[in-house]
């Protein structure tokens, strides 16, 4: 039988803020356990919530940039359930009237792009990190309080190479947004993921379970493609399947059994009393709106009105924003965006990677690329003169003296290389005649002596053109 | 007696000295206080000036003081010490203020009577053998002593009103918002008001004056400009329009607390003032209790959900973290508060919200229309405190569903309801023992609701009446 998989996903994201969601306690990552809290983020008794709108803000971009409709009568409510890493005992969040309801993403698919709905982000705070040990369990409250959004999507996912554009696609735009740094590695990006399978047309939805524990976008998708096919094989061969909660095991690209959920559990959700609704001023949400960051999808068609550049070059441009940002930069020195994006993506990068170093933390100057770009284009230096210049460019040296330094620069003066070209000639008669004969091989030979005879330093396109034109007079 | 005290800056050490000794020589008698405060660190560190500079009082234990023990008279809390001040702590403090005992309560603010605190009730002064009331109970009983001009209070349905009737001296709940609630331990969030007990009208201009005004660590502590309350505060009674509550009055058993409450409205009218019976819906005045009840168990259950031993408390151990949870809470509540914890959990159930915690909000929001048509056409509602004076310590005998129990007895918590100031102020005596008149004013018309405690103080001459402990 045929079966086709519904996908859902769960997001919670940690918004970029200075402080936390209701104290004035810092958001921070790998501090000391324990060092960035006060008494709000303990649940000390007698603590009382204060909204940070620097979340609301970054909440209201994040929904501006998914196309969502913003609720500008802002609420919370309390989720009340007993954990050892949420201290008050519940968590502040928006369950009756989250800030943006209805909006969607677009994803790039095998069969082009398909729109992928939001059904709503709301706001609320993260808890503390357990840390389970053998004998006991330690509790770090740094990350207690924590401004969270929660991207919640509607079922209309079907495949794990989906389920993985879509959090790429949101990644992007909330990276891009300034809304978050989006590491799922350091956890600032969770994901849920709900998978169910059913018979294909069968309109029916199947049993479905969730993922969690993902710590990259390409586990989603392996994550994804082996549940559907663990459920597949459980009921080709007559199994049931259970709602449970799973876990994505690296190692071996598997998902694993972590809880069965028997009913569901009720949270008791009811207003926060000591946040009354804050009422939005609508010229407030227009400035955010206004004065946001540019998206990635403007920029995508922005780079090809302006650069000319292929769709595939500006989607690998764009997927890393310090990068494209940088392309920027040297395109204000720079004509051939063509040959700043190569050089980009291939020899910076490949030199950053191998360094392990990142373009907004290493000295290469913007000005300096679009040197050397315009020194290859302009024939000063050939492809493998640059490549051999890569180390000097990324320690910050101007390409032009590192060139001069190697003794690398082509002559391309026409005087002189027509003098070098005329001595080869007379000293290669059996070419000439080979040429005469129609061996067009002929010319490579002798573009070739020019070269030795300049110890490479010779533009071989105007060798070229010489040789051909003094061939005719011979 | 504050302004006095402020004033004799010559015996500062004295004054707040004697009261801290005649604190320590009432509590064997009255048990009004949980821990008693460092006093010499505070005198040395008293600033120069200050609105109660030098002027010993209490708070309720339910306040958190940074480095004193603050339980709440919960065992849960039995070892608690705070790691920060209440915000009003801190005011007092700015204000010269010394703290001289954190005051017995019911426990967690949980009650009326002041029999559920873990350390066992306060005794009241006018006669022993009988209750305070709660939940504010011992700083109602040092207040009514005469051993402090001045102790805070915590109010969510009347528990500083109550009490302050019983005690036979002035407590105020100003308007929801005026004072901040920034470290307060919380009973139920959307009813709770900090209140404060004093012997005189002119005490409680100049305190609300020292606590109200906006801390942005309470987004619900109000913005609005705070009044100088004392140089406003006017008695006369011209032109002032009372509404007397028909529903309470009409209910009323006690001949004693109809005489004394009648002898004050006729006084009040030949002031000036204009007095008419006023009449709400008697079935909403009814459902006041229960809506009360629901609202306030409810978010209590919730509130306290931080009270699980994992980063303070008294802790008991358990295998697991659930264990050790469990463990702690079952050890370190009452009875009664487990009753209202199931109460209010029952209550915010999802199959149980619509018709039990959300219908109390809705009955909650009918009688605060209700009260706020009668405000615009009258200044202040006013009714007994009580049917009777304070009841024996072992008095079970309150008839829970007749209207006399519903009404008259918990009618005062219409005040938590709307967040409407309100005051409770003595108005005479039953068998020697003190009676309470309860007034409701506009928000934030705390001075209108001085001027009238201030008049009825003149009536009642009970100005810095305090009781003689024996």
């Amino acid at each position: 039988m045929e079966y086709e998989a519904t996908i859902g996903i769960e997001i919670h994201c940690q918004m970029k803020t200075v402080t936390k969601m209701f104290s004035g306690a810092p958001c921070t990552y790998g501090r000391k356990a324990n060092t960035a809290v006060n008494e709000i983020d303990l649940g000390m008794p007698g603590t009382l919530p204060c909204l940070n709108m620097e979340a609301v803000r970054k909440a209201i971009m994040a929904c501006t940039g998914l196309h969502l409709t913003i609720d500008p009568l802002v609420k919370f409510d309390r989720k009340n359930y007993y954990y050892s890493d949420l201290p008050k005992g519940f968590q502040i969040t928006q369950q009756f009237h989250p800030i943006g309801k209805n909006g969607y993403v677009v994803i790039d698919t095998g069969e082009g792009p398909r729109k992928i709905r939001i059904n709503r982000i709301h706001m609320e705070e993260d808890t503390a990190k357990q840390f389970h040990l053998k004998t006991k369990t330690l509790l770090d409250f740094n990350r207690s309080g924590t401004p969270l959004i929660e991207i919640v999507s509607e079922p209309d996912m079907h495949n794990g190479q989906e389920a993985e554009a879509y959090v790429e696609a949101l990644r992007r735009t909330l990276y891009y947004l300034g809304v978050s740094d989006c590491r799922m590695e350091e956890g600032s990006m969770r994901c849920d993921v709900n998978i169910s399978i059913a018979p294909k047309g069968s309109g029916k939805l199947g049993v479905k379970n969730e993922i969690k524990n993902m710590n990259s976008i390409s586990n989603i998708g392996k994550a994804v493609d082996y549940e559907i096919n663990r459920q597949k094989t459980v009921l080709e061969n007559g199994g049931e399947i259970f709602q449970e909660t799973r876990r994505f095991d690296e190692k071996t690209g598997t998902t694993v059994m972590m809880r069965r959920k028997e009913g569901t559990v009720d949270y008791k959700y009811f207003p926060e009393p000591n946040i009354f609704p804050i009422r939005l001023d609508p010229e407030w949400i227009k400035d955010i709106q206004d004065n946001m960051p540019e998206l990635p999808e403007v920029r995508e068609e922005r780079y090809s009105r302006e650069y000319g550049l292929s769709a595939h070059d500006i989607s690998i441009l764009i997927a890393n924003k310090e990068i494209s940002d940088f392309f920027e930069k040297v395109m204000e020195y720079s004509d051939n965006a063509k040959g700043v994006c190569n050089w980009l993506l291939g020899d910076v990068s490949g030199w950053l990677n191998r360094h392990e170093m990142s373009i907004e933390n290493c000295v290469l100057l913007p000005e300096n690329l679009a040197k050397l770009v315009k020194m290859v284009d302009d024939g000063r230096i050939n492809g493998k003169q640059a490549k051999e210049l890569v180390d000097d460019l990324m320690e910050g040296k101007d390409p032009e003296g590192a060139a001069k330094e190697r003794g690398m620069e082509q002559v391309s003066d026409e005087g002189a290389l027509r003098a070098m070209v005329v001595s080869v000639l007379d000293a290669n008669p059996q070419a000439i005649e080979d040429f005469k004969a129609g061996k067009d091989r002929a010319v490579g030979f002798l573009v070739g002596q020019v070269m030795k005879a300049s110890r490479g330093k010779a533009n071989p396109g105007v060798v070229n053109t010489l040789i051909k034109e003094e061939l005719k007079n011979r | 007696m504050i302004k006095e005290l402020r004033e004799d800056r010559g015996n500062v050490e004295k004054n707040v000295r004697g009261a801290y000794e005649e604190a320590q020589r009432l509590q064997e008698k009255l048990n009004a206080v949980v821990t008693f405060a460092d006093i010499d660190t505070q005198l040395k560190e008293l600033p120069e000036d200050g609105l109660m500079r030098g002027v010993p009082i209490a708070l309720k234990d339910n306040v958190s003081t940074k480095g004193l023990r603050t339980t709440a008279e919960s065992n849960i809390l039995w070892n608690y010490v705070p790691v920060f001040n209440a915000h009003i702590v801190d005011k007092l403090k700015a204000a010269g203020a010394v703290v001289i005992a954190k005051t017995n309560m019911d426990e967690l603010a949980m009650g009326g009577t002041n029999l559920s605190a873990y350390s066992g009730p306060t005794h009241n002064p006018y006669d022993l053998a009988r209750m305070t009331g709660g939940s504010s109970g011992g700083s109602a009983a040092l207040v009514a002593a005469g051993v402090v001009p001045m102790a805070i209070g915590s109010d969510t349905g009347d528990s500083v009103r109550k009490p302050a009737a019983f005690c036979g001296i002035v407590g105020v709940k100003p308007t929801y918002g005026r004072i901040s609630r920034y470290g307060i331990l919380p009973y139920a969030s959307s009813l709770d008001h900090v209140g404060y007990f004093t012997r005189s009208i002119e005490d409680a201009c100049i305190a609300l004056q020292v606590l109200a005004g906006r801390d942005d660590r309470d987004m619900t502590s109000s913005f609005r400009e705070v009044p100088d309350y004392s140089a406003e505060l006017n008695s006369d009674m011209h032109g002032k329009k009372i509404a007397v509550l028909g529903n309470v009055v009409r209910n009323l058993k006690n001949p004693q607390t109809i005489a004394a409450f009648n002898h004050v409205m006729d006084e009040l009218k030949a002031r000036g003032a204009q007095v008419d019976v006023y009449d709400f819906d008697e079935d909403l005045m009814k459902a006041i209790l229960p809506a009360y009840y629901l609202i306030a168990n409810c978010e209590a259950t919730s509130n306290h959900s931080n009270l699980d031993g994992i980063r303070f408390g008294n802790v008991q151990k358990g295998e697991t973290m659930e264990e050790l949870m469990k463990n702690t809470r079952t050890n370190g509540f009452g009875p009664l508060i487990k009753k209202r914890f199931v109460i209010g959990s029952y209550g915010l159930f999802e199959e149980n919200q619509e018709r039990l915690f959300r219908k109390a909000q809705k009955v909650r929001r009918k009688i605060v229309d209700a009260m706020k048509d009668c405000l615009k056409e009258y200044d202040a509602v006013m009714a007994p405190a009580s049917d009777n004076p304070a009841p024996y310590l072992d008095d079970n005998s309150a008839d829970e569903l007749s209207a006399n129990y519903l009404i008259v007895e918990n009618y005062m918590a219409m005040g938590n309801f709307s967040g409407y100031p309100s005051m409770t102020v003595p108005m005479g005596f039953a068998d020697d023992l003190p009676l309470g008149l309860n007034m409701t004013c506009r928000p934030f018309e705390e001075t209108t609701m001085f001027d009238f405690g201030k008049a009825i103080e003149e009536i009642t001459g009970s100005k810095d009446m305090k009781a003689e402990v024996e």
